[in-house]
């Protein structure tokens, strides 16, 4: 699975070089978008066959919230220990990491404030998302299936969902999509927020 | 607004999944299709990150940075969630 999802990504990444007009880039965003939808559009499917799997999250009750809550401080305790390790600033690797992988909105939001922390911010997020992809399935299976999570980040509920849907059960699907949907809110807040202190 | 549309999507398939009434075939090849529709979504991500001709020149520069940092952050959040996995699962449930 991680063989196919490397070499699909590494194939789109080469043929957007070689193979297509660069005029193409002004409709990515719709084609995303587009691939995404019929994406979760199964994936729903998949949760709602599963009978009695709401009254389950249910009983979990708010204890739920300790997943995107633990991701967050994980995330922003991370890049600020490699910031201070690689001699950076330990306020501006704290703004990186409360990306939370959510690559266009950290850089943009982070490019405000000069080119290069933007696209510090935009490759840091976007190699969460590919190591993210790799890596779950290795994760779900050898250390555990709610850690599976853990990388994912705010793309817990969208395009990564899929890997953890697959590599776990539709109970830990949902418990990522409410993950996803707390730190995909929290990242316009806390990357601005974070930023007042530098 | 798109994560409105996104979770509009996922409630209708859970809706239809839900009712049951959607072909035995269809429901059997689910994961197949979701792999696929996986790999072509990634397929379309790669292609925008090769078209970005920003990316591709910073990504020689500070890549070795970012991949650091997106390390440390996975590692640490995983180390959290591991404190806490045990409240979120459901004695045997399918979580386990």
């Amino acid at each position: 699975m991680s063989v196919m999802i490397l070499l699909t990504v590494a194939l789109g990444v080469l043929s957007g070089i070689f193979l297509f007009p660069e005029s193409l880039g002004d409709s990515m965003g719709f084609w995303i978008s587009l691939g995404l939808g019929l994406l979760l559009f199964f994936v729903g499917i998949d949760i709602g066959s599963n009978r009695g799997i709401l009254g389950k999250i249910r009983r979990i009750g708010f204890k739920v919230f300790l997943v995107p809550l633990m991701v967050a401080v994980g995330s922003i305790l991370g890049t600020t220990a490699a910031g201070i390790l690689m001699g950076m600033n330990p306020i501006e690797s704290a703004a990186i990491g409360a990306g939370f992988g959510w690559y266009s909105l950290s850089a943009i939001e982070l490019s405000k404030h000069s080119a290069y922390l933007g696209t510090l911010a935009f490759v840091t997020n976007i190699s969460r998302e590919v190591i993210a992809l790799v890596s779950i399935p290795f994760i779900a299976k050898y250390i555990g299936k709610v850690e599976a999570i853990a990388p994912a980040g705010a793309t817990a509920m969208d395009t990564v969902l899929p890997v953890i849907s697959r590599s776990t059960n539709a109970h830990i699907a949902i418990i990522s999509f409410i993950t996803g949907v707390v730190l995909s809110s929290l990242v316009p807040i806390l990357v601005p927020l974070i930023m007042l202190f530098s | 607004m798109n994560i409105l549309l996104y979770i509009a999507i996922m409630i209708f398939g859970a809706f239809l999944g839900n009712r049951g009434r959607l072909p035995k075939a269809l429901m059997k090849r689910m994961d197949t299709i979701q792999f696929l529709c996986l790999l072509l979504l990634l397929f379309i991500m790669g292609v925008s990150i090769g078209l970005d001709e920003e990316v591709i020149r910073s990504f020689g520069t500070i890549g070795l940075q970012g991949i650091i940092f997106a390390l440390a952050s996975i590692i640490f959040s995983i180390i959290g969630v591991r404190l806490i996995a045990k409240k979120v699962l459901v004695k045997g449930g399918e979580g386990e």
